[in-house]
């Protein structure tokens, strides 16, 4: 008996020793793109182009960097793109938040066909909308213009928005409102004073998905944004890492400066974002 | 560089969608206060336009203003329609999902409809002048839907080609993603060490803003001093046997293109599936395994019997999902290909749709080939929630 317990032990241990093994592959294909990048951004300028597959690189050096942030206009076009960000992550989640109340709290006519609406909008490829939205834009003169930029993403991740926090404001109990309007509130004093600090897990999480879809867009800034003082980090560190080799160093320092806060958000926030991606995926 | 204009310019926006907020949570807020004062609702009425007008119309002028008018009125125009009309009934959720609907009626359904008017009509480099002067355009009819089907949205590929690689695409990338994802999930799902740890690594794909993780894959896959190709070329050196076998660098971004960005996408969008997987994993509960385990069922019985349909569900929406994500994916094969001169040998719909219109100033034949497109998507997901439907009721 003790002897097959341990066969059956050490058949377990070698099973987790090729997993480790399976994972530890996988996982390094996911992470070695990022270090390459931090290596090339650490390459003095005569070596950017080179077969060495060393992560710390002969010579390192913050050249690109300092290239970087004196010589191009990466340090403005950080500021445009979080000046847009914010501006809609702001309006999104602001319109989100009293949508959704009004999903999760009441009943009226055409409530399941908002909600098949909300859903069904989602199918649209986004890419599609860009034609209709960059004449628009057009029409208004708002070409080049932050405001442009804002009205064409403001409105790209509410319908998710509002489901998240629907399914959220779904999860507090109803008896606390009810508290509220007997001691005298109003209905909307209720929201405003209660539901709305409850939700500020969920608030936050609508707001940084609003946040970082922005944040990466490309392909709507690629149309409505043309001189380069105007530019989003994409448009710039597209132009970067375009046919010149030679910039290929700032490219990859300017991928990392972008790329670290990102990821420590995403990282920080995805047990949240993923349990709401999975949990409106189950419902739909 | 001017940060206090471009503050200026953000802010005042930012400010007037506040405002808008605020108006309708404050009058809601009054509509239950004073709801039998009759004078209350008028002069709400005439209070705000005319604040309205007092601030933003000096501070700001222009289009900010005419929108925040035109979001005050529909605003107004709600609350009229449901006191007189309606007589206070269900005020407050429409009110509540107005500021929100309207948004998407202006920003999703107004431009959908507009790229449907735009695609009977004749608006390219030519007609944009007219266009912009006098706001009208040649009728055409259905022209540029028989030109979608008869010429190329680009130099060369036809639509039916494009329609074949879109298929192909979006197939073998969401094939590899569930298969990945899913290996991946069962690995993760053991009582192993670092499992948290691991689980960030493989994220990281995802979690990276997908315009450098595609430009920095893009730069791997460069012939000469791409990653894919020095490894191939280290090989080369270690075992020169291969070279017999036809193993040698390979110019991916102009010789395989389509290749390249799918191997990239597929990349990309394995941590997703491997993600909505390991959470319905998790959800089984033990107690099924150890019933098999008692019955002596072999480990690919259980993934048969046990695993594979308790995570269907959870899965099947998020593979839905991956599917339209994949077929409506430009970014990938834009930002591998979209350079000046770049190769449409990687083309897709959607990708050549963006090309034809703003590489190539076909702005109403690509709405055309937009509808097209939609139309296919739009049977696609009705005929798929159907039979997902009708399967979840023979349960």
């Amino acid at each position: 008996m003790k002897k097959e317990l341990s066969a059956a032990a050490k058949r377990k241990r070698l099973n987790h020793l090729l997993i480790h093994a399976g994972i530890i592959l996988f996982a390094a294909a996911c992470v070695y793109p990022l270090l390459r990048i931090f290596s090339v951004s650490l390459r003095p300028g005569d070596k950017l182009v080179s077969m060495d597959l060393a992560i710390i690189p002969a010579g390192a050096t913050f050249i690109s960097y300092t290239k970087l942030l004196g010589d191009t206009m990466f340090l403005r076009w950080l500021w445009n793109s979080l000046l847009i960000t914010l501006a809609t992550s702001f309006i999104g989640v602001s319109l989100a938040s009293t949508a959704a109340y009004a999903f999760s709290r009441f009943r009226f006519p055409g409530k399941k066909a908002g909600m098949i609406l909300l859903l069904s909008s989602q199918m649209i490829p986004a890419g599609m909308l860009i034609l209709p939205l960059f004449l628009m834009i057009m029409k208004l003169k708002l070409m080049n213009t932050y405001l442009g930029m804002i009205i064409a993403y403001s409105v790209s991740s509410l319908p998710f928005s509002i489901w998240i926090l629907k399914g959220y404001y779904d999860t507090i109990p109803r008896s606390l409102e009810e508290a509220a309007l007997v001691d005298g509130t109003s209905q909307v004093g209720a929201f405003w004073r209660i539901i709305l600090p409850l939700s500020t897990p969920a608030l936050s999480i609508a707001f940084l998905f609003n946040f970082t879809t922005a944040w990466n867009e490309y392909l709507v800034a690629r149309v409505v944004l043309f001189s380069s003082k105007q530019y989003t980090w994409t448009l710039g560190l597209f132009e970067l890492q375009g046919q010149y080799i030679t910039q290929w160093g700032m490219f990859a320092a300017g991928s990392m400066l972008v790329t670290i806060p990102v990821l420590c958000v995403f990282l920080y926030s995805s047990k949240w974002l993923i349990s709401g991606l999975t949990l409106g995926s189950v419902k739909g | 560089m001017n940060i206090l204009t471009s503050i200026g310019e953000v802010s005042w926006f930012i400010l007037l969608v506040a405002a808008g907020v605020a108006a309708l949570v404050g009058y809601l807020y009054s509509h239950f206060k004073f709801y039998s004062r009759s004078w209350f609702f008028p002069a709400v009425l005439a209070v705000f336009p005319a604040l309205a007008l007092a601030v933003f119309g000096g501070l700001l002028g222009g289009y900010a203003f005419k929108l925040w008018l035109s979001f005050l009125a529909a605003e107004a125009a709600i609350a009229v329609f449901f006191r007189y009309v309606v007589k206070g009934r269900h005020t407050v959720p429409y009110l509540l999902l107005a500021p929100a609907f309207v948004g998407l009626a202006l920003l999703l359904v107004y431009p959908f409809v507009f790229e449907v008017y735009l695609s009977f009509h004749d608006l390219k480099l030519t007609t944009i002048m007219m266009w912009k002067n006098t706001g009208t355009l040649p009728f055409v009819g259905i022209d540029q839907y028989i030109k979608v089907f008869t010429t190329s949205p680009l130099s060369e590929t036809t639509f039916w080609q494009l329609l074949l690689r879109t298929l192909v695409w979006t197939f073998s990338n969401v094939f590899f993603h569930v298969l990945g994802g899913f290996i991946l999930a069962l690995m993760l799902n053991n009582s192993i060490r670092f499992k948290g740890f691991y689980r960030t690594l493989l994220v990281i794909p995802w979690a990276m803003p997908q315009v450098v993780a595609v430009l920095a894959m893009r730069g791997e896959f460069h012939a000469t001093n791409g990653f894919v190709n020095i490894v191939i070329t280290r090989l080369l050196g270690f075992f020169p046997f291969l070279s017999h076998l036809g193993v040698a660098p390979v110019q991916w971004l102009t010789d395989y293109p389509l290749l390249t960005c799918t191997l990239i996408n597929i990349w990309l969008g394995i941590p997703f599936m491997m993600v909505v997987i390991l959470g319905g994993l998790q959800s089984i509960s033990s107690s099924y395994y150890d019933a098999a385990d008692i019955d002596g069922a072999s480990y690919f019985q259980k993934l048969r019997y046990i695993t594979l349909p308790l995570v269907r569900p959870v899965m099947m929406p998020a593979v839905t999902l991956g599917t339209v994500w994949t077929f409506n994916n430009i970014n990938v094969i834009y930002l591998v290909t979209g350079q000046a001169g770049g190769t449409e040998q990687a083309d897709i719909l959607v990708s050549a749709l963006y090309k034809a219109a703003f590489t190539y100033n076909r702005y109403s034949y690509s709405a055309a080939f937009a509808i097209v497109v939609f139309a296919m998507l739009f049977f696609f997901s009705v005929f798929y929630l159907k039979s997902f439907d009708a399967a979840k009721d023979e349960r």
